[in-house]
């Protein structure tokens, strides 16, 4: 997968500078560029040639469409898989609290309930065993 | 009347129910002490006393994963978290994709280029891509020349701000030439300001010089020396 990634970078990479040149061509035009500009051209298509035959190894890649937003916005992607992380740790820890809490609060009312009901906490510790 | 009513209904209420008070389906013989009970639904529905405390049911399966497990580590993404958590990220798009030629970090929006503009409106495909042909390469035969200014710049590599700087200094090095231009054309700008600003200042003190001579004259009376102006001096008052 990531060989097929770094494929398609490459590509896009080389295309993307084709289309660079491509600009530079033709910001100021040369009658002796015309057939530096079809080569370019031609290129051109060929690496959207190329971009098109890797679609099918990277058809298992998916990217969240919230990515889309920060990269619209002129934002470093980078910043949304910081504030993913920063969130997951965030809800983790509440999570853990509140399962401590629960198990804190079941030892305390089992211990309370063997004191008040004790006949009854020994049939439900017989049910339930060393819960 | 209301008495009449009162006696109606008690004629017609039942004085205890004819099953007496219990309930006519359950029996209610608990003589295990065992309250709790299993309600059975379907085809044939039926309660059976099955243990000695109501509404306890058989706790859920217990998963391996919790909450309660440092999931970060567990998933092996601490190198991740740290490597995030632990640096200032530039913010720029610019900063992660620092090769791309052009301006790529104003909002998509602006010129048709956004992402999500490309999910919402999908491009046309499943055409065979084809090269092009010598006479449609004819087609981009183009007229020699430069392009006019507006798309000559409009994808410019975009010069970061600490080169910006360094420009300031060594400007007459090297650059792109619109920028020297501007950056020429702003000197000259100032350059007229600041000269603006002498001619102002001179003015000033030739004006006050004039004054003060003027009260000069009027202390002295005298006229000798009403012909030690210049010319010049007269003629400017």
């Amino acid at each position: 997968m990531a060989s097929s990634l770094e494929n398609l970078e490459t590509q896009l990479e080389m295309f993307i500078e084709n289309v660079r040149q491509i600009h530079i061509i033709v910001s100021d035009f040369q009658p002796q560029s015309q057939n530096v500009l079809n080569q370019k051209l031609l290129a051109l298509v060929h690496g959207l040639q190329e971009v098109d035959k890797l679609k099918s190894q990277v058809q298992e890649v998916h990217v969240p469409l919230e990515v889309f937003d920060y990269i619209d916005q002129g934002r470093n992607p980078q910043l949304y898989t910081k504030d993913c992380i920063e969130k997951a740790l965030a809800k983790n820890e509440q999570v853990k609290g509140k399962i401590d809490a629960y198990r804190k609060f079941k030892a305390n009312m089992l211990l309370e309930l063997s004191k008040t009901f004790p006949n009854e906490l020994s049939k439900y510790r017989a049910i339930r065993g060393d819960e | 009347m209301m008495g009449d009513q009162f006696r109606k209904v008690e004629q017609y209420s039942p004085k205890s129910s004819p099953r007496g008070a219990r309930s006519p389906v359950v029996s209610r013989q608990d003589s295990s002490g065992t309250l709790k009970t299993t309600i059975l639904l379907g085809k044939n529905p039926s309660i059976v006393p099955s243990g000695p405390f109501y509404l306890m049911k058989e706790p859920p399966a217990e998963s391996e994963l919790t909450g309660a497990t440092n999931l970060m580590a567990y998933y092996g993404l601490e190198h991740s978290y740290s490597k995030f958590s632990g640096k200032k990220l530039k913010e720029q798009l610019s900063s992660f994709l620092p090769t791309l030629p052009g301006v790529i970090d104003s909002p998509g929006q602006q010129d048709n280029s956004s992402l999500r503009s490309v999910i919402e409106k999908p491009p046309i495909g499943g055409k065979e891509l084809l090269p092009l042909t010598s006479i449609q390469l004819d087609g981009f035969r183009l007229h020699p020349g430069a392009l006019p200014e507006q798309y000559r710049y409009a994808n410019a590599t975009p010069i970061k701000k600490h080169k910006n700087k360094h420009k300031k200094h060594k400007h007459k090095e090297g650059g792109l030439p619109n920028q020297e231009t501007t950056v020429t054309d702003a000197g000259s700008d100032t350059h007229e300001k600041k000269h603006k600003k002498q001619k102002r200042h001179d003015e000033d003190k030739e004006r006050k010089k004039r004054k003060k001579e003027k009260k000069r004259k009027k202390q002295k009376h005298s006229p000798e020396h009403s012909g030690g102006l210049t010319p010049s001096q007269h003629s400017n008052s």
